[in-house]
């Protein structure tokens, strides 16, 4: 059996980078994440329960009164934070950051304590509360690279590993854009960027320091993989 | 207890071979780091994966997609980035393809009803397909309707050979007429039969009136990939969005500046910034020559700022400012874009001629950053007929000049204003046939139901419209087999029944023997012609290229450019003859759902549970409110309230209060209220089409959607909204905002 080399991997830092200015909010992301990762149907029950999972979900925000309001769009995900608040908290080390920068859920490790959801400031981690169910014709479109999860565990965002895995596997060197997360895929404005920052040619480190770029609550110091380009507003 | 020397030698001992031993036997480090099950081991052997591309209308979009099929199940869709239109990209619709192809309630076998309202039986394919020759056979042509939903490509010119053989009517559905007030006003002016492109991209500034082209109108996923280089492309400056509308939708969430205007008034609001432009010298001449009929301002002049600005519901002055914003030089290229709800009026082609002639004025008509035209497209289509003709074809249905009908996703039964009754015009006639995969509310009634395949399973073509500016072919092929393929019967492709029944009636003009050699004739002669984006010495290579690209395109087959003098604008406006105000107080804002649209996509889950993205809301319906407005009925968040028009007819429905709803005005989603249609979208919400007035525009017939006023009174019961918003606290923090804006 072939042994992980930690040389191989720990050449990656995967980050993301969100242009706010180009996201219109359209959803487009949340499907597509959901259809990649095996994420439970959220029926209605699921909205009026409070008990939606989405990965990445798109938040809306107001600002002003009628007629002078503006909505400003969020996409929200797991922020891969390299000071995550999650993982000092979970009692049975189920979640732990990889050198990668990933921060990464062991599922079978998982006892649903959701000390790590209580402490994620940015609530990016979703508890199932019940088993997941597909009707059995629907089964079929299952992604057979991600593990469906069972009720009682805690999941979140993984900025697709499976995918970084599938074109990583072997130490193999991968050219930027090569691959990209489900939601970074299927953006129809390409509002979202993903990368390897500890290449300093691509795409992502460049956005990376673009004037814009902020994080949301950065004053917590968790020092997130994920940086927001501010949307532009000559009103503002 | 007393230790002797002994016993210490002995635990001694003991403890350091116990110590050695299990040192020995204890587990290795590298065992028990902790790994994540999705990090597999690098030996681990996954399922190949084959990548097949295809296409695929959805309703009236294009996408170019890629299918990622396992074991012969398809996993995944996601764009082709090959693909001229959606490079790449694609949108909820397309993603949930996976789901039309697996849903659980799919007819998996063609049915037959013995008696009217009795149960089904299971047929085979050779018994439904002599029972339709039957039905077509057995009466004269003309009491055959068929009715398809809008249809490009391949299959619309089997569609189109097959009626015309036989000489069955043949019309296009679609709730919302799509467009077609839009393709009226861009021919009239510009002569275009084949609906222009919007070249967002490479646009300075753009006006939009109504149309919400991020969300839902038309291709959102062709359009955002413009906008995206709108605002941040690189090596251009940022571009300015200003949006006219009625709610305060995506595109409208997206503008710089958004601007309400009395629903219907658009046409109005146009005619005065083109007023203010040619009276100021700073329209195009030649334009603002042609289109006054050389009389310059003078014959605009009842559209002047001041005089229109009550009727159009904004102040002179802002009229003015957006007509000298449209003009400024540093907005070229400058785009006016407009449909949807201004479309959809009582005055509806005077309002899109208005739109678009101020193309004309600010130089924007087939130039870069402007409208693009389109050449003719190689394959037919099937258009959508106007709701007056939909009207005449109910009529005919009820004094039994139709007979019979063949329906394929067309659910008039559900998408046509709930006072044609077309369920009742339905029930008149003598047979029903449907090629629906799924029990909509109109195949509910049918005799005989054929199903038909979903678009990951059969063979086609697809010319989008627009398209990009130049000949677009995808290429659609099965990226899996037939999901339910029981020997004789499963689900057939809707192109080869009708290829089929052709036969057996033996119709003329239908040489193909199926589906797949109908496309392969068309490919024969894109490759005879040696140009384009594949170009093979043999014809084998040729198909393997195009399938393999998934598609065909030539960026050199534009469009000649040509295009008749313009016409001169009218010099006053049309009548607007909505309902008493006094009595309806609110303009009625239907709007549809970012993914279930007008109700065609409801059956799908991911439709049905993508959030709208302003009011985060999935699954149901709700009545958008005004705070204001609500305060003032005494209505809060939740409160059941029933909606009704001047039809008579009512919706239940909870209240949103949406603090970007303008305080005239009630919005409400389309897409649900189905009877029918799959455990999905059954007795979920209500239909906002069911109370819609059946206005007509006056000069095309076509459906007057946006023209509807009602008024809305309080129940004493209450339903939570199902919506995102709420589960997580998305506010702004007093001290540490959440998002921050970069003043421009």
């Amino acid at each position: 059996m072939a042994t992980r080399t930690q040389s191989t991997r720990a050449d990656h830092k995967w980050g993301m980078v969100i242009d706010l200015d180009r996201c219109t909010g359209c959803q487009a992301c949340v499907i597509a994440c959901q259809s990649e990762n095996n994420i439970p149907l959220n029926d209605q029950s699921a909205f009026l329960d409070g008990r939606a999972i989405e990965w990445i979900r798109v938040e809306r925000y107001w600002e002003g009164d009628y007629p002078d309001i503006k909505a400003r769009f969020l996409p929200v995900l797991c922020q891969h934070c390299d000071n995550a608040p999650c993982e000092s908290v979970c009692p049975v080390y189920a979640t732990y950051h990889n050198n990668e920068g990933l921060n990464v859920q062991v599922y079978n490790r998982c006892v649903g304590t959701r000390f790590c959801g209580n402490n994620c400031p940015y609530h990016a981690r979703l508890f199932n509360y019940w088993e997941p169910v597909w009707p059995e014709d629907l089964r079929n479109q299952l992604n057979p690279d991600v593990t469906v999860r069972t009720r009682g565990i805690m999941e979140k965002c993984t900025f697709c590993i499976q995918r970084i895995r599938r074109s990583t596997r072997g130490g193999k060197q991968v050219e930027d854009q090569a691959f990209n997360p489900a939601c970074v895929q299927a953006c129809p404005t390409d509002a979202m960027t993903f990368g390897d920052l500890n290449n300093p040619d691509s795409r992502v480190s460049q956005k990376w320091e673009d004037e814009r770029a902020f994080r949301v609550l950065e004053a917590l110091g968790t020092n997130p993989s994920v940086k927001y380009l501010k949307q532009v507003d000559a009103h503002a | 207890m007393a230790l002797t020397r002994r016993q210490f030698l002995k635990w001694a001992g003991v403890t350091g071979i116990g110590a050695v031993v299990f040192n020995g036997c204890r587990v290795p480090d590298h065992e028990i780091q902790v790994q994540s099950p999705v990090e597999m081991p690098e030996d681990l052997v996954t399922g190949r994966d084959n990548y097949y591309a295809t296409t695929a209308q959805i309703g009236a979009a294009s996408e170019g997609l890629l299918v990622r099929v396992m074991e012969g199940r398809a996993k995944k869709i996601e764009g082709n980035p090959d693909h001229p239109v959606n490079t790449g990209k694609h949108g909820i619709r397309a993603e949930a393809l996976l789901q039309a192809l697996y849903h659980p309630d799919r007819i998996k076998h063609p049915l037959l009803r013995i008696a009217k309202g009795g149960p089904y039986r299971r047929i085979d394919w050779a018994e439904g397909i002599q029972r339709l020759t039957a039905i077509i056979s057995d009466r004269p042509s003309s009491e055959v309707l068929l009715a398809t939903p809008l249809l490009r490509g391949r299959v619309a010119d089997v569609v189109q050979a097959f009626a015309d053989g036989s000489g069955i009517r043949l019309q296009g559905f679609d709730a919302l007429g799509c467009e077609s007030v839009t393709r009226e006003a861009l021919r009239q002016l510009y002569g275009q039969n084949a609906q222009p492109d919007f070249d967002i991209a490479h646009a300075s500034y753009i006006l939009n009136f109504g149309a919400d082209f991020l969300g839902t109108w038309i291709n959102p996923t062709h359009f955002s990939r413009g906008y995206g280089e709108f605002r941040q492309g690189d090596g251009r400056s940022r571009g300015r969005l200003v949006h006219i509308g009625a709610r305060y939708s995506t595109t409208a969430a997206a503008a710089d500046h958004w601007v309400y205007a009395t629903p219907g008034s658009e046409g109005l609001l146009a005619m005065s910034i083109a007023y203010t432009m040619i009276d100021e010298g700073t329209a195009d001449s030649d334009a603002a020559s042609a289109l006054t009929g050389g009389a310059g301002a003078r014959a605009l002049q009842a559209f002047a700022p001041e005089r229109v600005a009550a009727q159009v519901g904004v102040d002179a002055h802002v009229i003015t400012e957006l007509a000298h914003e449209l003009a400024d030089k540093k907005h070229r290229p400058a785009l006016v874009m407009g449909g949807g709800p201004a479309a959809a009026q009582v005055n509806g082609l005077f309002n899109m001629m208005a739109v678009y002639a101020l193309n004309a004025l600010v130089g924007s008509v087939n130039r870069p950053g402007g409208l693009v035209f389109n050449p003719e497209p190689i394959s037919g289509r099937v258009s959508s007929s106007s709701l007056r003709e939909w009207k005449q074809t109910l009529a005919d249905m009820r004094s039994g000049d139709i007979t019979a009908v063949l329906v394929r996703e067309a659910d008039l039964a559900y998408g046509l204003p709930g006072a044609l009754d077309a369920r009742a015009a339905l029930r008149s006639v003598d047979t029903i046939v449907s090629f629906s995969s799924f029990l909509d509310e109109t195949s509910e009634l049918a005799d005989l139901i054929l199903p038909c395949h979903t678009p990951l399973e059969e063979w086609g073509t697809d010319e989008p419209n627009p398209g990009p500016g130049y000949t677009t072919i995808g290429f659609q092929q099965p990226a899996v087999n037939r999901f339910h393929n029981t020997p004789g019967y499963g689900t057939l492709s809707f192109g080869d029944v009708l290829l089929q029944t052709g036969s057996q009636l033996g119709l003329p003009d239908m040489p193909w023997e199926n589906m797949r050699e109908a496309v392969r004739a068309l490919a024969q002669d894109l490759h005879a012609q040696g140009r384009g984006s594949v170009v093979q010495p043999t014809f084998a290579e040729f198909w393997k290229r195009t399938l393999e690209r998934g598609g065909w395109w030539d960026t050199g087959a534009t469009a000649d450019g040509s295009r008749p003098d313009l016409p001169a604008l009218p010099t006053s406006a049309p009548a607007d003859s909505s309902a008493d105000p006094n009595r309806y107080p609110l303009h009625l804002v239907p709007f549809e759902g970012i993914g279930v649209g007008a109700g065609q996509y409801s059956h799908l889950p991911w439709a049905q549970s993508a959030p709208d993205p302003i009011t985060s809301a999935a699954w149901d319906t709700w009545v958008e409110l005004n705070p204001h407005t609500a305060d003032e009925m005494g209505l809060k968040n939740n409160d059941v309230v029933i909606v009704e028009s001047a039809t008579g007819r009512t919706i239940r429905a909870s209240v949103y209060i949406n603090p970007a709803t303008p305080p005239a005005v009630a919005a409400v989603p389309m897409g649900q209220g189905h009877r029918a249609f799959t455990s999905y979208a059954a007795r979920r919400g209500a239909n906002v089409l069911d109370i819609l007035e059946p206005a007509e525009d006056a000069e095309t017939g076509a459906f007057a959607w946006g023209a509807t006023r009602v008024r809305i009174s309080g129940t004493t019961r209450t339903k939570v909204v199902p919506k995102l918003e709420g589960i997580e606290p998305a506010r702004q923090l007093h001290g540490e905002e959440l998002i921050f804006v970069h003043k421009a």
